[in-house]
């Protein structure tokens, strides 16, 4: 994996919509109570495939972090 | 203003009686900028009942990635307009702008996680192989009566915690609330004991009241008697500390049940109809069950349950480089984007080993993505497994009984036969 990079959701932004945990279920995960995105501990991403899954949320509730 | 006229006809129902009219499609996405599709009653020079035709994937996604410009609360996400008091007695989830969507969207997407989803399946797959073993037995028949609309319906219904002897009642009504998307419900307004006017009610059928009954039917059940089931979630589910109100949960067990069996079911139909004509597909699925994923979504793409949404802007704004007035309406047509050639190569062939399949069956992104994608493509899935793993081959035997709708990709039959050597 080259250029890892971490990823962010806007909790005010997530409505639960679920896209991130479909392509990216190592990273992503719904609440139980809540149905909010949740990025697993320490996960990361290569760039390309956080590009993705930042671009299909449709919320556009993730980003990368800086 | 002067706008640029539409050269097609994409909004009258009768042409879906023969499809969706895809060469008008063709002509519009080709015309630069946008265009302006006449829509109104026919005669009354002074109706207003226009609308931008959307049909670019690039422009359909722009729409439906800006809420604050294009809302879905103003006006109504059909094509006519709804009147102040229509509109707020109808309101659910789709027709709803920030913060009230927020607040709907959140209480109810904790019910349709892909964790919860999952834990359906096995329901779902019991199910869908009950309903085509039955199918197999009698050698065919219509594949919407017998298969594509109890599938989705019991599985919607199981899950909302409703009793299997109401399934038949409640496909009834939704088959009603269809008609009012066309050319009007072949009900007498007073249907099902209705005095409510029908203006006032979701599809301007008298088949909402009787879905609206049926809801507090089951609300009172349940807040007696709580089950595991989603109308038991939906009632003590809180948002920002409150309750759902009555004509929130009702008109939203109403999209459920509309929304979580109609599209579904289409889907389904265009499907098996898509597998019985390209025999190579469905012969390459049975070979590698590893393609159902792809498979899925290309039926999905294929069918496009919902034709069209629409939005109304909220200010002057531009877009596809055509000026858009503040009130106007705007129309996603997702028929047009998913046969968008500039993004899907040979947009006509159906193809389930596409591995860049874009398509904007559940939406183009934004806030009112499909609340049920997961259990959606989940239900498709098992369905196409079962089939496949008996082995059963479809055949057409006379074209599909379309519906004049150019809301609805609809059905109304469709006589398949189960082929010699399938079900062996």
């Amino acid at each position: 994996m080259s250029d890892p990079v971490r990823l962010i959701v806007d909790v005010d932004r997530c409505i639960g919509i679920g896209q991130c945990e479909l392509l990216e279920p190592e990273v992503f995960e719904l609440g139980d109570e809540d149905a909010i995105s949740r990025v697993a501990a320490g996960a990361t991403l290569d760039r390309v495939r956080a590009l993705a899954v930042v671009e299909a949320c449709p919320s556009m509730a993730i980003s990368i972090e800086a | 203003m002067d706008r640029p006229a539409s050269p097609a006809d994409i909004a009258s129902p009768a042409l879906y009686l023969d499809g969706i009219p895809h060469e008008g499609f063709a002509d519009i996405r080709e015309t630069e900028g946008l265009v302006w599709h006449s829509y109104g009653p026919a005669g009354d020079e002074h109706a207003d009942g226009g609308f931008w035709a959307v049909t670019r994937h690039a422009d359909v996604r722009e729409v439906s990635r800006c809420p604050e410009l294009f809302s879905s609360a103003i006006g109504h996400t059909n094509l006519w307009d709804l009147e102040a008091d229509a509109l707020e007695a109808r309101r659910s989830l789709i027709d709803s702008d920030a913060p009230d969507h927020t607040r709907l969207r959140r209480v109810v997407s904790r019910a349709f996680t892909p964790k919860n989803t999952r834990a359906w399946e096995g329901m779902a797959r019991d199910i869908a192989a009950e309903l085509i073993e039955d199918f197999v037995s009698a050698g065919g028949g219509d594949w919407v009566e017998q298969v594509a609309a109890p599938l989705p319906i019991r599985v919607i219904l199981a899950i909302l915690g409703v009793p299997l002897e109401d399934a038949d009642h409640l496909v009834e009504l939704t088959n009603h609330l269809v008609e009012g998307t066309g050319d009007g419900s072949s009900l007498p307004d007073d249907a099902y004991g209705n005095t409510t006017p029908t203006r006032l009610l979701p599809f301007n059928s008298p088949a909402s009241h009787a879905l609206f009954e049926y809801a507090e039917k089951m609300r009172l059940l349940r807040l007696a008697e709580p089950g595991d089931d989603l109308v038991t979630a939906l009632l003590e589910a809180e948002a920002d500390g409150e309750r759902l109100s009555a004509s929130e949960y009702r008109n939203f067990f109403q999209l459920l049940v509309f929304a979580g069996n109609e599209t579904t079911r289409t889907a389904m139909i265009h499907g098996a109809m898509a597998f019985a004509e390209h025999p190579d597909q469905w012969a390459a699925l049975r070979d590698d069950p590893t393609l159902i994923a792809g498979a899925v979504d290309e039926v999905i793409r294929w069918a496009t349950p919902i034709l069209h949404m629409r939005r109304t802007a909220t200010a002057d704004t531009e877009l596809a480089g055509t000026p858009i007035a503040e009130g106007d309406k705007v129309v996603m047509w997702y028929a047009g984007a998913n046969r968008d050639p500039e993004v899907f190569a040979d947009p006509f062939r159906f193809d389930i080993t596409r591995t860049d399949n874009p398509h904007f069956a559940f939406g183009g992104g934004g806030p009112h993505f499909c609340l049920g994608a997961f259990l959606a493509r989940m239900e498709i899935q098992v369905l196409f497994e079962e089939m496949a793993s008996r082995g059963v081959v479809l055949e057409s035997r006379t074209p599909p009984v379309r519906l004049a709708s150019n809301f609805v990709h609809g059905v109304g039959s469709l006589d398949l036969a189960v082929a010699a050597d399938g079900g062996a």
